[in-house]
């Protein structure tokens, strides 16, 4: 069916639990578009989906989904990309259940560069849990956890990703729908780990990432910058600018091979034989 | 038992000790004899003891015993280490040369062959335990061909000069031994047959079920004793169309291997110890999600990292109860090696038939023997694979609600919902580790609950009541003294059976694969007079379980020093608890 899917065909009857306003709306109309417009359909499509008001994703749309435990999304996709070659994945969570619990995990997906995309609500702040501190939030951040805030510096995903060996990186802004549509869909046409830092603001608990501070503050990489992605050197530089703060693709990879290909995975591995494989007696053998 | 012949090879990690032992399993294998291996390691690659024990017969022998025969000793500690076990007959051959002035009981016979020298002159210094390999040969009066053949298996992908050398060395020992000692007087001469065997231990078997069941994605965290599964398939799984990832940490094995099998692989994970700790978190989201996954613990000595490189059954809680909230599993436990192989593939059945996590409770025992086999205990013509309710694209419309959305949790009879794999059309849907409804949609509307809750635990009194969840049985089964046992002590305990008669005593072994669900052993322990429950841990959790189950208070024979029960030993426990008044 999908020469005349829709984005809304991704989208499932659920009403959304998330705060009226909450930047989630935008990250994951965004996110729908792009896997509509790259061709994809709900039944060739997984989401896996991370915990925290942002992991709600999942519910929210339509296609194979998996919502699992806090910062464990990530290795759940590598597994259905590794099975399913021929199945789209797209991974979203927030900025706590990637960049904290799930840290460990994110560093060795970039490197790993399986094909799929990855999508963080970065919010700077706990949500779900109603409003700690997260490892974005800036260090003077006040909240329940922080009452002086975290007095330690935020953790910077897109040079984690940098260092990690990342070939696809991007940052996006959910207010600004087109825009990040349109860079979503650059991930998800990426062959192998696409990366995109969505700030998606929580109006409900954080009072100092608001649209108005990303609306008044986001530089456009590309449209006001003229910023070349495939130049190293140059994504190194904005990703590392602790000046500005900008919306576009840092960096692409044009060689990037993602890893299934690296490793020979072409095959459906759902498919297995009715008894035991014809030549398995060899198995037995090798023990002669 | 006397035409039994047992043989260790010790000295440092690092000193080839693994390679040597396994050369000379292998020859007595080709020769037809039957093999027990095991093994005596320490945490740490260089500088620690370690020894390769082999035990062999033509008769089938499936523990080790308290006697060892020839000591191919590289380092003092390997003589100190097994003062116990050696005896009057005992041969040690040791090389003379060496800086250390090995110290040899005098009523032994000490077999002095200058290892490193003879090997130095048939090629290289490495060769020596070679060397001591066909020295052993002649003191056992085995047919050197039979090493030959061991070394062409080992040494033949590196081409015909190496072969030729370790021949020669093997040869420089033989003759060494020939032309400076008579020996005669110890007896040893090793028989052969016709028989083919072959020669694998646990974690070979549990990799070989796998690839045989259809496993196509593994995902693993390197720990001792597990990663040899890992290992195995690394080299294997691809000709089949798989692939193995080497994991950041249990976590992520865990959950990658959770994400194969929804997409719909026959997938695995194994660790043991530690890593299950960490990977309890995603057992529950595996069982609520329903998702058919095979967890292999290979149990170790604990808790926390204990002793790495030693036996323990210690985790058979961890397997029944671990995880917050009540969690629907299955909990299969092979007891020997070729019952590796056969419930590993059992294992993936079940996995898919009740779409819930199946662990598969090994151990180090059980992992590092090795065993031979006729290759009929591996018959793949027996392996069937039954992939439960999967549904093709045209069966989808039953299970449709009104609205067009996939009930991938419908609640059913059985238990059982249908599965549906990506790709199949107008079957998508979600699955949540949140409580959910059919849809797969979070709810926490309270008969929604109760019914998803019941739903899953039904999957359990369904198999329960469809599969054969029954025990093995050895020994006479009308004695009064039952001895019930769980995974790897069988063989030792089926031996144990031998020394047991010898003294006239009769018991009746009963051997048991599944611990949950399990078979209820009311009736056998009520018939008996006296029972007792054999466990390598120290608090007798399978005797707790048993108790728990029937009622009625158990004898225990808990062994927890690290190492593995032995036959002799098994039987002298057993004889002193028959005379131990029944606990209160
Ligand atoms: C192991 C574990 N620890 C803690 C929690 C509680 N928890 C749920 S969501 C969350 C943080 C979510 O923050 P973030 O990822 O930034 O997502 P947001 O809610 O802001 O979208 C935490 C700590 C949990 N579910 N699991
Ligand atoms: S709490 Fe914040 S992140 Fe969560 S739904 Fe509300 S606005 Fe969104």
């Amino acid at each position: 069916m999908s020469s005349d899917v829709r984005f809304t065909d991704f989208k499932s009857d659920k009403q959304p639990t998330w705060c009226p306003g909450c930047g989630d709306f935008g990250t994951m109309n965004g996110m729908m578009k792009a896997l509509a417009n790259t061709g994809n359909d709900p039944d060739n499509t997984f989401v896996v989906a991370g915990i925290g008001c942002s992991g709600k994703i999942g519910t929210y749309m339509h296609s194979y989904a998996l919502h699992g435990v806090h910062g464990r999304a990530l290795p759940v996709g590598t597994g259905v990309k590794m099975a399913r070659p021929d199945i789209e994945v797209m991974v979203a969570g927030g900025d706590g259940d990637g960049y904290s619990i799930g840290a460990g995990h994110f560093v060795h997906a970039v490197r790993r560069n399986v094909d799929m995309t990855y999508c963080v609500m970065d919010n700077r702040i706990y949500g779900l849990t109603k409003g700690q501190a997260s490892p974005t939030s800036r260090s003077d951040f006040e909240t329940s956890t922080t009452p002086e805030g975290p007095k330690q510096p935020p953790v910077n995903p897109l040079a984690l990703a940098l260092a990690s060996g990342a070939s696809f990186i991007a940052q996006t802004f959910s207010s600004d729908a087109m825009r990040h549509a349109e860079i979503v869909q650059k991930a998800v046409e990426h062959d192998g780990f696409g990366f995109v830092n969505v700030f998606s603001p929580c109006v409900t608990f954080n009072d100092v990432d608001t649209y108005d501070y990303f609306r008044d503050s986001l530089v456009d990489l590309q449209e006001e910058e003229d910023h070349d992605p495939t130049d190293y050197e140059a994504a190194k530089e904005v990703i590392l600018d602790s000046d500005k703060e900008y919306q576009g693709v840092m960096y692409q990879n044009e060689n990037s091979v993602p890893y299934h290909e690296q490793h020979g995975v072409t095959e459906d591995m759902s498919e297995i034989p009715d008894g035991a494989p014809e030549d398995a007696m060899d198995l037995v053998r090798e023990f002669y | 038992m006397a035409e039994d012949l047992n043989w260790a090879v010790g000295g440092e990690a690092g000193d080839g000790i693994d390679s040597t032992g396994k050369i000379f399993a292998q020859a007595l294998a080709r020769a037809g004899r039957h093999v027990f291996t095991s093994k005596d390691f320490a945490s740490r690659i260089r500088g620690g003891y370690t020894a390769y024990k082999i035990r062999t017969s033509v008769n089938k022998v499936q523990s080790v015993v308290d006697r060892l025969d020839i000591l191919v000793a590289l380092t003092q500690r390997t003589i100190d280490e097994n003062l116990d076990e050696l005896h009057e007959g005992s041969a040690i051959i040791y090389d003379g040369e060496r800086s250390w002035d090995a110290e040899i009981p005098d009523e032994m016979t000490a077999v002095d062959v200058p290892l490193k020298s003879l090997a130095e002159e048939a090629g290289g210094a490495i060769m020596r335990n070679i060397v001591a390999l066909g020295a052993a040969c002649e003191i056992t009066g085995f047919d050197v061909e039979y090493l030959d053949e061991a070394l062409e298996k080992r040494f033949g992908g590196k081409g015909s000069k190496i072969v030729e050398n370790n021949k020669e060395a093997a040869r420089a020992g033989q003759e060494y031994v020939q032309e400076n000692y008579d020996l005669d007087h110890l007896g040893y001469n090793i028989d052969t047959t016709d028989n083919d065997y072959v020669l694998l231990n646990g974690n070979e078997a549990i990799g070989m079920g796998a690839l045989a069941a259809g496993c196509r994605f593994y995902a693993g965290y390197p720990i001792t004793p597990a990663t040899s599964i890992m290992e195995y398939l690394t080299e294997r799984i691809e000709d089949y169309g798989g692939h193995v990832v080497q994991a950041e940490d249990e976590l992520s094995a865990v959950n990658m291997s959770l994400g194969a099998a929804r997409a719909g692989a026959r997938s695995m994970t194994a660790t043991s110890g530690a890593g299950i700790d960490l990977m309890t978190e995603t057992f529950g989201l595996v069982a609520t999600s329903e998702t058919p996954l095979v967890i292999a613990d290979v149990q170790r000595s604990g808790p926390s990292t204990g002793m790495p490189t030693k036996q323990e059954q210690g985790d058979l809680n961890m397997a029944l109860y671990g995880g917050h909230g009540e969690v629907p599993r299955f909990v299969v436990a092979p007891t020997s090696i070729t019952e590796c192989f056969w419930k590993t593939v059992e294992a993936f059945n079940l996995a898919e038939k009740y779409q819930t996590p199946v662990f598969l409770v090994s151990d180090l025992a059980m992992s590092v023997t090795e065993q031979t086999f006729p290759p009929e205990a591996f018959d793949m013509d027996e392996v069937e694979i039954d992939r439960g309710k999967l549904v093709e694209d045209d069966e989808v419309d039953e299970w449709l609600d009104a609205q067009g959305h996939f009930r991938a949790h419908a609640v059913t009879e059985d238990g059982v919902s249908p599965r549906a794999i990506p790709g199949t059309t107008d079957a998508a849907h979600m699955s949540t580790g949140l409580e959910h409804d059919e849809l797969g949609r979070r709810t926490e509307e309270e008969d929604e609950r109760v019914h998803q809750v019941d739903k899953r635990n039904r999957k359990v009194e369904t198999a329960q009541n469809e599969e054969d969840w029954d025990y093995r049985e050895f020994g006479d089964p009308d004695a009064d003294n039952l001895i019930i046992s769980w995974g790897s002590n069988e063989g030792a305990l089926i031996e144990a059976l031998d020394y047991l008669e010898e003294d006239g005593i009769d018991v009746r072994v009963i051997s048991v694969p599944y611990i949950f669900p399990r078979p209820n052993l009311t009736e056998e322990i009520e018939a008996a007079a006296d029972t007792i429950v054999v466990e390598c841990n120290a608090t007798g959790q399978f005797a707790d379980v048993i108790e728990h189950d029937v009622l009625t208070r158990v004898k225990r024979i808990n062994k927890y020093t690290g190492v593995r029960f032995k036959a002799d030993e098994l039987a002298d426990d057993i004889t002193d608890k028959l005379t131990e008044e029944v606990p209160a």
